[in-house]
């Protein structure tokens, strides 16, 4: 009842949903699977939770080998899965046998693919979760992104109908490398002018290559500072963008100097930077399916639309999303 | 100064960012930690976690089950019965930890920055001389010269960010821009009036100047100060920076290697902010010594 792991990938690690949540006072980031729409989707196609541990695979994919027969899923990026060399269908059940072994090339669109196991990961949890946090080594099987020769421990397999999700309900990836990115002013929106908080909703801003799971780095143009940002005791630190340290919502956008940085899954709690704006939790997808290069066009939505678009998102990772194959 | 309401600012779709005041004090700590600690205690619907700061509370909630203007009504209610903060006393244990000052380690990462990144004065220096201090022999006494609170713990799993306790060692830095893409574990530096040290090797935006041979967080509790918990400080505690040479630093590292270094820690004494505040009336806060 295992995997072993021919070829780890890029960057591929066991996740959970929603992650490890209760330690941000400690600095414990949720971590947890970028894109929980695919993420939750390919869980249910296999008969698990929504939250069961699985794959996040990032631009390069494993090479898995099972060992007994299970129902897997593929979801999120288009890798080109296939099983012994024969193209799979992505967001449908899969039945795979004993010996099988799955492999995902590399992403041809999208950057984040998740692969679920009917029964799912059976790692030791850690701080309540199985999710990897690598930059600090917990989570997963060793506390690292996986690696040739690995074995990773499956639970009981469940019984599976085999389903597939509806076209309507499955998140669409941008075909021309630009994404409308929602966002919900605050909470340090007052210490930008407002010429600076028009151009960052008028610009578009390059998604860096020094961008990882604790953080997306953005190019863009400079910004602007209130009389706040200027006029402020010492403590806060003498730059503009220094304020005195502070919790650092999920989602963030965090002024490091004139560097946009969004705090993404494994991020920091903490520090003394200002926080402008903050992605939306229903617009995460999109940051995990962007690719170094990709633009982002900022649009600015009220804390009841962003709730709102939680709730539509959350409806879509139900089971309701998925059908029967015939 | 600090806000006569507290100012309630939303962080997207699920979390709220409460702030007392704009300065670096303790009774605006002490605020953030009570309002975290009753928050607890009276388990309001939806709130999931929260995170309190220097000067500010972050709180997480779940919005289907408490909507934005509910959660700021109830911690306005919660807000206003907080007691004064003058009958405060907790337990407080003081750590004294070993770090070596204008050590090579930390000098090495500036100069990779300088290198690099941006060509900025050397860390040390600049700390010493936007303080008015006369070099960087006196920023080591006046870094050291003090007990520090822990104030909060984030940023990075276990990482305190404190605050002199000794207005007389108050001292303050930018942070850098832009921030450093490494940090030598167990690093020391500031950032505006924070202390904070690097639990492992991560980005920061501090200014570093020194480093501790002792590990702050340990997942595999090989110390007894890690059996109840993987980060070795919690809100509340005291440090206190003990100056070691190079040579102090490489055989006290050989000690933690070995598991035969012992934590200097004593936790016998109470904290008391009435006493404190008399303290601070009976000296000249603008000397240095």
């Amino acid at each position: 009842m295992m995997i072993e792991v021919i070829k780890g990938g890029l960057e591929t690690s066991i996740q959970d949903y929603p992650g490890r949540i209760g330690f941000w006072n400690q600095g414990f980031p949720q971590s947890g699977p970028m894109d929980s729409w695919s993420f939750r989707l390919a869980n249910l196609l296999v008969g698990n939770a929504a939250g069961a541990a699985g794959l996040e695979c990032q631009l390069i994919g494993p090479s898995l080998k099972f060992t007994d027969d299970r129902v897997i899923a593929v979801t999120g990026a288009n890798m080109s899965p296939s099983v012994n060399g024969v193209a799979v269908a992505m967001w449908q059940s899969i039945q795979v046998k004993s010996g099988d072994v799955l492999t995902l090339p590399f992403a041809s669109s999208g950057a984040r693919s998740y692969i679920a196991i009917s029964g799912g990961i059976d790692s030791k949890p850690w701080l309540g979760s199985q999710s990897t946090f690598t930059k600090a080594g917990v989570g997963g099987v060793t506390g690292h992104a996986i690696k040739d020769g690995e074995v990773l421990p499956l639970a009981d397999k469940v019984e599976v109908i085999s389903r597939r999700v509806k076209p309507e309900c499955m998140p669409e990836l941008s075909k021309n490398k630009t994404w409308e990115i929602e966002v919900v002013a605050g909470p340090n929106d007052d210490w930008i002018d407002q010429a600076g908080q028009q151009r960052f909703l008028d610009s578009e801003w390059v998604l860096s290559a020094k961008s990882d799971r604790t953080g997306f780095r953005l190019d863009g143009p400079d910004w602007t500072f209130t009389d706040k940002a200027h006029n402020k005791a010492p403590e806060h630190g003498s730059e503009p963008s220094n304020i005195i340290d502070h919790g650092y919502p999920l989602g963030a956008i965090n002024l490091a100097g004139q560097t946009p940085i969004i705090l993404v899954s494994d991020g920091p709690s903490m520090g003394g930077f200002i926080n402008p704006y903050t992605v939306i939790s229903a617009a995460f997808w999109k940051l995990a399916q962007s690719r170094p290069g990709d633009r982002y066009q900022f649009k600015q939505v009220s804390v009841e639309e962003a709730q709102d678009l939680r709730r539509v998102l959350d409806k879509k990772c139900q089971m309701s999303s998925l059908t029967l194959i015939k | 100064m600090i806000y006569p309401e507290a100012k309630f600012s939303p962080g997207g779709d699920r979390y709220i960012l409460v702030e007392f005041g704009n300065e670096m004090n303790l009774e605006l700590n002490f605020l953030g930690q009570g309002l975290g600690a009753v928050i607890k205690q009276s388990a309001i619907k939806g709130v999931i976690e929260t995170a309190p700061a220097f000067a500010s509370i972050l709180v997480h909630y779940d919005p289907d089950l408490i909507g934005y203007h509910d959660l700021v009504r109830e911690l306005s209610t919660l807000i206003n019965g907080l007691g004064s903060i003058e009958d405060i006393e907790l337990p407080s244990r003081l750590f004294y930890l070993p770090c070596c000052y204008l050590d090579p380690w930390t000098r090495e990462c500036v100069e990779d920055y300088q290198e690099k990144i941006h060509d900025k004065q050397s860390d040390p220096e600049l700390v010493a001389e936007l303080n008015g201090l006369s070099g960087v022999d006196e920023l080591v006494r006046v870094h050291s010269g003090t007990e520090y609170w822990v104030a909060s713990l984030g940023f990075w799993p276990g990482l305190p960010f404190m605050m002199p306790l000794d207005p007389r060692c108050r001292l303050t830095a930018p942070k850098y821009n832009p921030p450093r893409t490494w940090t030598p574990k167990g690093a020391v530096g500031m950032g505006g009036a924070s202390t904070a040290i690097y639990p492992v090797s991560t980005p920061g935006g501090y200014q570093i100047f020194g480093r501790t041979p002792v590990p702050i967080w340990d997942t595999q509790a090989s110390f007894p100060e890690f059996e109840q918990n993987i980060c070795l400080f919690k809100p509340g505690d005291r440090v206190k920076f003990v100056p070691i040479s190079e040579q102090e630093f490489i055989d006290t590292e050989k000690r933690v290697a070995d598991k035969s270094y012992v934590y200097n820690v004593v936790d016998y004494q109470k904290f008391s902010v009435s006493q404190y505040k008399n303290w601070l009336n009976s000296i000249d806060t603008d000397k240095r010594f």
